[in-house]
């Protein structure tokens, strides 16, 4: 990388550099069967130079030719696209925990062992059909700028996702867990999705109406995306925010507060930097219910004269390649801070309503708005503070300026989601359209 | 290349092995409002190996060619533990091994035109909707995609095939106070340059409708009758029918599998389905898929009766069905998996006019905005719809999205129009995208859709 550096130096007023390693082993279980085993080796180096304020572009998966990537990135910077931020002088960064050495004697033996043993035990408890899918993955970062930043970090992980299918569904109740490394998981945690299932195997019709809904943390994301969407620096640069001009104001309900920290090494994946080598910080969205921050990448908060905070990160939504995407603001760490009651104590406060255990159809709808209306992917239905059954044709609708405003409670324990660590938390008075 | 393929084929010990190495060609030129975000060509390369020995199966994709023999002792351990805990060994569909070079036949070669006429046309397209005030942004992009694939068995096939995908799309934003609309606009496809060009319309259409959507109610939600259009039908019957026309998807799966069996009724009389890789000029056009097998025009569904399915090598040796060539990865990252190539319901003989009439009060919905899949059921949302009074097309409705069961939804189509048309740009999310997915129908009367409304 030092000699591209240079090479690139020579052509350019700024240059910056960015390259990634990963290695990731796929397993999936289905219907209590190892079905797949698929392992990824795969690198890739990106550039960014700046002259005369204009930014160029380049990536390559096999760097054979320093050159001719320094000349794309060159034919890049001919598009004319404005650079109107400087790549950062960073250092004094924390020492995260990121890497668990045992990653690498995890074999994925261990692993098919581990999914054998969490399919029996579901299998037992449930009758059902078991799908499981568990990947591990070790990456390792380095950025360099000619400004001088010259940062590395490694990564490793381990995933495991049960789940217990509901019959004439591709669904059922299902938990991600992730660590470092391979661990075995607890039986009780199993027990639990084990248990919600068989509650949810009736059946049933509601007849719609406005209720009590639980949103699961698997199903958080419905919601975290329009609010992700709202508090881009992005989105308030092109005016298509409602948050803007908002800081101050209480937008959800005071049991609400949302922080993003990438900081936070007890949970695998920290970083002490982001893609543009800028450092990553505690950074707290909503405190209480009131808009305290938007979060941006070096390009939006140079845009809107605000401090960069860390969040210009390489990433995509829909599959697509990541090295081939500039930075851009995302929140990868978003945590909502947990309440005081438990998983029981949440369902016992529902006279009738709704736990939408998955989202379907989350990303469709009006995003920017804030508008949801999703399918239940499924959806349990509780009675007297009972979960009697799941209802199979539904869907639940709103804004989450309104809904998330009705907060009646929320678990006091999170859990690794998409998008970030969320506990179930329950709303008021949502619509419901069913066919009864 | 061809020579590398083949000496790293010669050290796999396997009864059977294949290697794909692709080289990825990729043009962006991205307009956010006004500015230009995003200029450049690049090219990325890399491999996928997959190795059956012994009824296990595994794949690695790699980057770097040095790793090769390390990609090919993983997937020969994978396959082993795959192997030794296989209840049923993965077999492989029996084929003829073919020698091919396939480039597509092109209205304009991208790679002829310089990048100054991409950006001027996609800065043309732009404008349109930035000129109008109540537009508050856009996020047009041109993208040109150029996969140059190789692939080699130890069957002896030896298949190089070119896939060019062109495409200006994105999204226009409107907003009027803290009210914010927005739609989608697109023209594409795999057949050449050409198809981007005087498409004016398509960017003009789409800025009015986003503006009008500011002054729009939001649907109420319930259970109606509608009639969807193109855009929409495609998206149902790629999301709810489709994808579990796909083999892998229900292979396991016992009820899903159950329900699906060859000869089932499924739908109404009048629902003819099929999948059709081979069509030349559309977005999903191939003609070889990523296990070197012919894609094959495929009959999912004929007068509500399921008669096909999507297989790769492994399914079709599983359910004993032919091969019809729909394995097919997103590019050299990954093995590939069961994709619909051009799926469309065949069009029935009725004019926009005589569905109008047919439904008298209801909704009629337009275009697409997302749909997802969950065994039988399914959610897609619409970029808008407008009121159906008695025959007439009456108020502009948003926030629509709508949810259904897959058996019941294709036995509710009660009518199909004579207008069948299909999608130009696609974006298939199953774990991998697939930008070249093309699907459509002609306008359809469903009944009973529940809407999600406020």
């Amino acid at each position: 990388m030092d000699d591209l550096l240079a090479i690139a130096r020579t052509c350019s007023d700024q240059a910056e550099l960015y390259s990634i390693e990963q290695t990731e082993d796929t397993i999936v279980f289905e219907d209590s069967k190892l079905h797949d085993i698929k392992s990824t080796i795969q690198s890739g180096i990106t550039i960014r130079l700046i002259k005369d304020r204009k930014l160029g572009f380049a990536y390559s998966r096999n760097l054979r030719d320093k050159k001719s990537l320094v000349d794309s990135a060159l034919a890049s910077l001919k598009g004319g696209v404005e650079a109107k931020f400087d790549f950062p002088m960073s250092r004094g960064f924390p020492q995260l925990d990121t890497y668990d050495d045992k990653i690498s004697e995890t074999t994925n033996t261990m692993v098919v062992d581990e999914c054998l043993r969490i399919s029996s035990l579901l299998q037992e408890k449930t009758n059902a059909q078991i799908y499981i899918d568990a990947a591990k993955k070790t990456s390792r970062t380095k950025i360099m700028n000619s400004t001088g930043a010259h940062l590395s970090t490694n990564m490793s992980s381990y995933l495991i996702m049960p789940q217990i299918l509901f019959p004439g569904s591709a669904t059922g109740i299902y938990r991600s867990f992730v660590f470092k490394t391979f661990q075995r998981l607890d039986d009780q945690c199993l027990n639990d999705l084990a248990e919600m299932y068989n509650r949810g195997q009736r059946e049933m019709k509601t007849a719609g109406g406005k209720m009590k809904v639980l949103f699961m943390p698997e199903s958080m994301y419905a919601f975290i995306w329009r609010l992700q969407s709202a508090t881009s620096g992005e989105s308030i640069f092109h005016r298509q925010s409602p948050l803007a001009g908002k800081l101050g104001e209480r937008i959800f309900s005071e049991k609400l507060t949302i922080t993003d920290d990438a900081l936070d090494d007890s949970k695998p994946g920290a970083r002490p930097f982001d893609d543009e080598g800028v450092p990553c910080r505690k950074h707290v969205l909503v405190e209480k219910g009131v808009l305290r921050n938007y979060y941006y990448d070096l390009n939006y908060a140079a845009q809107m004269n605000a401090e960069p905070t860390g969040h210009g990160f390489k990433t995509t939504r829909w599959g697509g390649d990541t090295l081939s995407v500039k930075p851009a603001p995302v929140t990868k760490y978003l945590t909502i801070e947990p309440g005081k009651q438990d998983f029981g104590q949440l369902i016992k406060s529902m006279d009738r309503g709704i736990i939408v255990c998955g989202a379907l159809g989350a990303h469709s709808g009006n995003i920017p708005n804030g508008d949801f209306s999703i399918g239940l992917s499924p959806g349990l239905y509780v009675d007297k503070g009972e979960i009697v059954g799941r209802i199979k044709e539904a869907m639940i609708a709103g804004n989450i300026y309104e809904v998330m405003k009705r907060v009646v409670g929320i678990e006091g324990k999170s859990y690794p989601a998409y998008t970030g660590y969320y506990p179930a938390v329950l709303f008021d008075d949502i619509s419901v359209a069913s066919r009864s | 290349m061809s020579k590398n393929l083949k000496s790293a084929l010669e050290k796999v010990r396997a009864e059977y092995a294949d290697i794909r190495y692709e080289k990825k060609s990729e043009t962006k030129i991205v307009f956010n409002g006004e500015d230009l975000t995003e200029i450049g060509s690049n090219t990325t390369d890399g491999y996928v190996i997959r190795i059956l020995n012994k009824g296990g199966y595994s794949s690695v994709a790699f980057t770097d060619f040095q790793d090769h023999e390390k990609a090919i002792h993983s997937a020969l351990e994978n396959a082993h533990l795959m192997s030794s805990h296989a209840k049923q060994p993965v077999v492989f569909a029996t084929t003829t091994a073919l020698k091919e070079d396939y480039k597509p036949r092109l209205n304009g070669d991208p790679r002829d035109i310089t990048i100054d006429e991409k950006t001027q046309l996609t800065r043309k397209y732009n404008s349109l909707a930035m000129q109008n005030p109540k537009v508050a942004t856009t996020n047009i992009s041109y993208i040109e995609m150029i996969r140059e694939k190789h692939f080699l068995s130890t069957e002896g096939s030896e298949i190089n095939e070119e896939l060019i995908t062109t495409r200006i799309s994105g999204l226009i934003t409107s907003r009027n106070g803290n009210l914010i609309q927005n739609v989608r606009a697109a023209v594409g496809g795999s057949n050449g340059f050409a198809i981007l060009k005087n498409r004016e319309d398509v960017f003009e259409n789409k800025t009015r409708i986003a503006v009008d959507l500011l002054k729009a109610e939001p649907i109420t939600g319930g259970c109606c009758n509608a009639i969807v259009n193109q855009s929409l039908g495609g998206v149902f019957t790629h999301e709810a029918f489709g994808h579990f026309s796909e083999a892998d998807i229900i292979e396991n799966n016992r009820s899903m599998r159950e329900k699906m069996q060859i000869g089932a009724r499924l739908g109404s009389e009048i629902v003819n389905i099929t999948d059709d890789p081979t069509l030349t000029d559309q977005l999903g056009h191939y003609k070889y898929d990523d296990e070197g097998i012919a894609a094959c025009r495929t009959f999912l569904l004929k007068n509500g009766v399921l008669v096909g399915r999507l297989h790769s090598r492994r399914t079709s040796a599983a359910y004993g069905e032919p091969v019809n060539g729909h394995c097919v990865a997103e590019d050299y990252r990954y093995a590939p998996i069961i994709r619909m190539g051009t799926i469309f319901m065949e069009p029935g003989k009725e004019t926009f006019e005589e569905l109008l009439d047919k439904l008298g009060n209801g909704f009629y919905i337009l275009d697409a905005k997302g749909g997802q899949t969950s065994g039988e059921n399914f959610t897609f949302g619409a970029q808008y719809g407008y009121v159906v009074n008695k025959g007439k097309i009456g108020k502009m409705v948003r926030d629509i999205n709508i949810s259904g069961n897959l058996y019941a939804t294709l036995k509710n189509i009660e009518a199909i129009g004579a207008d069948l048309k299909l999608s130009e740009v696609g974006g298939c999310g199953k774990g991998q995208a697939n930008i070249r997915s093309c699907y459509g129908t002609p306008h359809l009367i469903i009944n009973d859709l529940i809407i999600g409304g406020k």
